[in-house]
């Protein structure tokens, strides 16, 4: 029987050695200076099917987006989607084993275009494993809002990615308590009254004293900070730092939930939305417009009518800071096979102004064009058109004024998860939890679930 | 004489009134723990008739809504391309049902085959068997997601239905069940009858094992029906994906496209077939049962 | 018919390799490689790649297992402390699951209650498995959240703060996950337990009845006695099940990094989902371990009496 063991411990030993050794072979970085093309297939990653359905109605030879069409096709290559969805990490994980075989891979599964979000799309850009795009034909950025091409840029200056949408987000507000608690209730009024933090609390405190609430979640006003920190998380010897607006954040949220300006849910709780209703006692919240336009279904109310919610009783403003949240953006692999098909998505999401145009007007999306979206802002401004649940406010012409005020510095690979972090350990301390109950305790659970995930990072004193 | 009679009545009377009394007790017994089980399928019943608007509030409401129909469309119509049903329906039947089949057979066949047989390292091969049993399904999933991506095995219902042949925990129920029920002379006497070792095994060990295996067979096909992780790892296509994963697609859809009615009707339209299948079952196994226990 | 027993069993004996043999193949091929690929990992330093698109991994020997058992910034062991919660929320599920799931099957297949619509209660028991876990914890949410029935109600009776979150209290959220998974698993118990009891031969039954034993006295001195292997198998196979809990406590708790309710496989999954494999090939090894040395022991001290029966 031992040798009976041996025998089988040595076979299995084999087995194993193969594996390793086939995925420890040569990482070719692929053509970076050629178009690679001529692959048979466009092979698409994805996390949902939101630009599937843009790219089969606006890009794609059939120009429609019907369900019943088994396969699209762009130039004649049919079309191929692998949609991983993005819990657990998985998208990320399939992605990255892709990436990393592509150079050897078949054509079935050579990845030739990738989406990635603003939150983890540095670890793509950063990585030889993508490609230049400027090289393989999209280099006109003219009319893209800075940020976006910011986001996508490497360390040498090199840009990676192009987005197709803009998420620039602001303040939306309750019209009627406005006018109750600061006697006005149209956006050029208010905003003047919450153009700064101080006056931001200090309406807060108003809003106070007549029974309502600033914000339904201490986490409204989070990424509004972090968007606009004045540091990198991890700075170059790898110690992390808190970055002063979130420092101010924090501050901002104890006293808040202290004094009673805010409800103590999180961003999606229903204990927030369920205050978006009829009769809620939530003055305001933040976010762009997927944010106002689909995710704040109480508000909606039922039906034609709206029955029960709060249809044309919010307004739009800038608030306190300029910020975006969300955004998508399209990244080619340097061992893809369909480079020009890339660059052909690309552009047309860039600078197309016909496609670009229905994309804003007929799916209620911000494209990343300021041309498009200033026409269509002065289009809706002629035909007297805007959105409904704020009261027919333009809202494309807010955007259209201070997206351009984005300003995204300092990111890093560990942004995702020191933002989230961070925000999660610092809750357990305003929900008065019972064993993290100092703000120390606080970081100090945030610090350990961060050098969970990155155990080499450095944690101040 | 009329004392003893008395008595007797008395104590007849106290044996029935006391067999009612524990009935009764039982009953209540049993609806209170039905209560708490229904009253959660009510609750996915009321969800799929309100609207997103509604549901996206997160009130709670044991009060029926007017858009079971609307969620109905929907689901069949706007969300097409994340959630086909009559695919998904397909795909998860076939993957679930050969899965149980293979699980139940095999576990029941090695089982057997250490129960039955003296054999140098049977005791060793039972322990591993244990072992194994005892190893949580995250040690081998990565390394099992790479070799199936790397020999071309994604998108492949057979590479989610195979491995179900090993299946340690349905083997112990197995092996516990043979212990309980399977006198060894047995057998040796249907050797003695002439038959071989396979035809004793399907002819006369499995009809004995059918309570085993009807159970296994309901708690395997369901375990591998609700399966989410490892079939959303591998099954990207749309026309191979399992409703779990579609349901979970659903779920995540972009911001514009989420329909928490939608997704309330998908999860009850999934569950409603294994109750279905259930339900027949069920009668299946007390008749099974039923035949099993007389023994001649 | 006699034969020389040596000559006649050893060519039986085979049979037991062709008949396991199946098991063995399958096993190795689609389970054992990759559980060997997961524990070679864990000996590797994943942590500069984490967040990178590189594979270059160096190799670590067992710090991945020296860093797992060292104090982290909150003063826990964090894998201890999530064994320790994986336990005791499986302690608090599993006595009910045991609990109902012995007196629902004594109840069902008692010759003497002789209940009728046993059917549709066993229909109705089984159902919570069939629920899949998301949807279940958006149930328990709309019921247990801030703005749900029991939250309204309690703080109309002072009891609690209006503040005050069921789900990301300690005990509290425990109690959730534990009943979830009971609800869940019960009906499950319920059915093994029956099929093990209905295997009992019925002649056992009838020779105790003759005797004049009564119910009790049978269900403690033979039911219970010959059902051992069923119960011995539903009880380790909960212990296995339990520890590797993930689905509903990730689904309700995880999110919120509840540091009370992260369990084993949820820590695992936490090294996963940022592609740290050495670290999580490292908990996994462990949990394995620990699943042996608890299952072991168990085995060993039930069954210590004969098996089959002859």
């Amino acid at each position: 029987m031992n040798k009976f063991l041996k025998k089988f411990l040595a076979v299995s030993f084999v087995f194993v050695l193969t594996f390793v050794l086939i995925g420890c072979g040569d990482q070719s970085k692929g053509s970076d200076d050629e178009l690679n093309d001529g692959g048979s297939i466009f092979h698409i990653y994805a996390w949902n099917t939101e630009f599937q359905g843009f790219f089969n109605k606006y890009v794609s030879d059939e120009k429609t987006n019907d369900p019943s069409i088994e396969t699209y096709h762009l130039d004649g290559i049919p079309v191929k989607w692998t949609i991983v969805t993005s819990d657990n990490g998985a998208y990320q994980n399939a992605l990255d084993m892709a990436l990393r075989e592509n150079a050897t891979a078949n054509e079935e599964n050579k990845v030739d275009m990738f989406l990635a979000e603003a939150d983890y799309i540095l670890k793509y850009v950063n990585t030889s494993l993508t490609k230049d795009i400027e090289k393989i034909g999209v280099d006109d950025f003219s009319q893209a809002y800075q940020y976006t091409v910011d986001i996508g840029t490497d360390r040498t200056g090199v840009i990676k990615a192009a987005s197709f949408q803009c998420c620039p987000a602001g303040m939306v507000y309750r019209r009627s308590i406005a006018l109750e608690v600061l006697g006005v209730s149209e956006p050029e009024d208010v905003q003047p009254l919450v153009d700064s933090w101080e006056k931001f609390e200090d309406v807060a405190e108003m809003m106070k004293a007549k029974g309502y609430y600033m914000t339904g979640s201490y986490a409204d006003t989070y990424r509004v900070f972090s968007n606009n920190a004045d540091k990198p998380w991890v700075d170059e010897n790898k110690v992390v730092q808190i970055p002063t607006p979130v420092q101010t954040w924090m501050e901002q949220a104890e006293r808040f939930v202290e004094l009673g300006y805010t409800k103590t849910e999180g961003i999606w709780d229903s204990g927030k939305t369920i205050e978006f209703a009829e009769g809620g006692k939530v003055f305001c919240t933040f976010g762009p417009a997927w944010y106002y336009n689909f995710c704040m279904g109480p508000a909606m109310g039922e039906g034609e009518d709206h029955v029960g919610g709060t249809y044309g009783d919010w307004g739009l403003v800038a608030g306190p800071q300029a910020y975006f949240w969300g955004g998508t953006w399209l990244l080619c692999p340097s061992a893809g096979s369909n480079d020009s098909l890339v660059a052909k998505t690309m552009n047309a999401f860039l600078n197309n102004e016909e496609i670009l145009e229905r994309l804003v007007k007929e799916e209620s999306q911000f494209s990343n064009n300021k041309k498009v979206n200033a026409k269509v802002a002065d289009d809706y401004d002629a035909e007297g058109k805007g959105n409904g649940l704020l009261n027919g406010q333009n809202d494309t012409k807010v955007w259209v004024s201070m997206a351009d005020n984005i300003v995204v510095r300092y990111s890093t690979i560990y942004d995702q998860h020191c933002n989230e972090g961070l925000q999660t350990a610092f809750v357990k301390f305003l929900k008065n939890d019972a064993e993290i109950n100092t703000k120390e305790k606080a970081l100090a659970d945030f610090y350990a679930e961060l050098l969970k995930a990155f155990p080499n990072l450095v944690v101040p004193n | 004489m009329t004392r003893v009679v008395t008595d007797y009545q008395k104590e007849n009377r106290n044996a029935i009134i006391k067999a009612i009394v524990l009935r009764v007790l039982c009953y209540i017994f049993l609806c209170f723990v039905a209560v708490m089980c229904i009253f959660f399928f009510y609750l996915l019943l009321v969800n799929t008739t309100r609207a997103n608007n509604d549901l996206q509030g997160g009130r709670f409401t044991l009060m029926f809504s007017r858009f079971f129909n609307q969620n109905f469309k929907n689901l069949f119509t706007k969300f097409k391309t994340d959630f086909d049903a009559l695919k998904g329906f397909r795909a998860s039947f076939v993957i679930a049902f050969s899965s149980a089949v293979l699980t139940c057979y095999f576990s029941a066949l090695t089982a057997y085959g250490i129960y039955a047989y003296d054999f140098k390292g049977k005791r060793l091969m039972e322990a591993f068997i244990l072992a194994i049993m005892m190893i949580p399904p995250q040690l081998s999933s990565v390394g099992f997601f790479q070799i199936a991506s790397r020999y071309g095995l994604k998108n492949n219902w057979w590479i989610l239905i195979l491995p179900s042949i090993a299946a340690p925990s349905v083997f112990f129920y197995m092996i516990q069940y043979l212990r309980a029920t399977l006198p060894k002379d047995l057998i040796e006497s249907s050797r003695i009858d002439g038959s071989n070792e396979f035809m004793t095994f399907n002819r006369i060990v499995l009809p004995i094992m059918k309570p085993a295996i009807a159970v296994q067979m309901i708690f395997s096909f369901v375990g591998s029906w609700n399966n989410l992780y490892m079939p959303s790892l591998l099954l990207s296509d749309s026309k191979k994906k399992t409703l779990p994963v579609m349901i979970n697609a659903l779920q995540r859809t972009s911001w514009g496209n989420i329909d928490l009615g939608c997704v309330y009707m998908a999860i009850f339209l999934s569950i409603l077939p294994v109750v279905i299948v259930y339900l027949f079952l069920s009668k299946f196994i007390i008749k099974g049962v039923t035949a099993g226990s007389v023994k001649g | 018919m006699k034969g020389n027993k040596n000559k006649k069993n050893p060519s039986y004996a085979k049979w037991g390799y062709i008949f396991v043999a199946s098991f063995f193949i399958v096993y190795f091929l689609f389970t054992f490689v990759p559980q060997v690929l997961t524990i070679y990992d864990s000996f590797f330093d994943y942590t500069d790649v984490v967040g990178t698109l590189e594979t270059e991994v160096s190799f670590a020997g067992f710090k991945n297992y020296k860093m797992l058992f060292s104090r982290n910034l909150r003063g826990d062991i964090e894998i201890l402390r999530c064994l320790g919660n994986t336990i005791i929320i499986w302690l608090i599920g599993v006595i009910p699951q045991m609990s109902f799931g012995l007196l629902i099957a004594l109840i069902f297949t008692s010759s003497r209650l002789r209940l009728k619509g046993t059917g549709f209660f066993k229909t109705v028991f089984y159902m919570p498995n069939l629920i899949m876990a998301a949807a279940f914890a958006s149930l328990i949410l709309a019921l247990f959240g801030t703005i749900g029935p029991f939250h309204t109600l309690f703080v109309e009776k002072g009891w609690i703060a209006q503040t005050f979150d069921f789900i990301s209290n300690k005990t509290w959220a425990r109690i959730l996950i534990a009943l979830m998974n009971f609800l869940m698993w019960f009906g499950n118990t319920t059915i093994l337990l029956m099929a093990g009891i209905q295997g009992i031969d019925e002649s056992v039954f009838e020779s105790a009845k003759i005797d004049g034993a009564s119910s009790i006295h049978v269900v403690w001195d033979i039911t219970l006695p010959l059902l051992k292997p069923i119960a011995v198998y539903v009880f380790i196979t909960s212990m296995i099940g339990g520890l590797q809990m993930f689905d509903v406590a990730e689904v309700l708790t995880g999110k919120a990094k509840n540091n009370s309710t992260r369990t084993i496989v949820m820590l695992i999954n936490d090294y996963l989902k940022v592609g740290n494999y050495g670290h999580a090939g490292a908990v996994s090894v462990v949990l394995f371990i620990i699943t042996g040395i608890l299952s072991l022991i168990i085995f060993k001290t039930i069954n210590r009496k004969g098996e089959s029966m002859s």
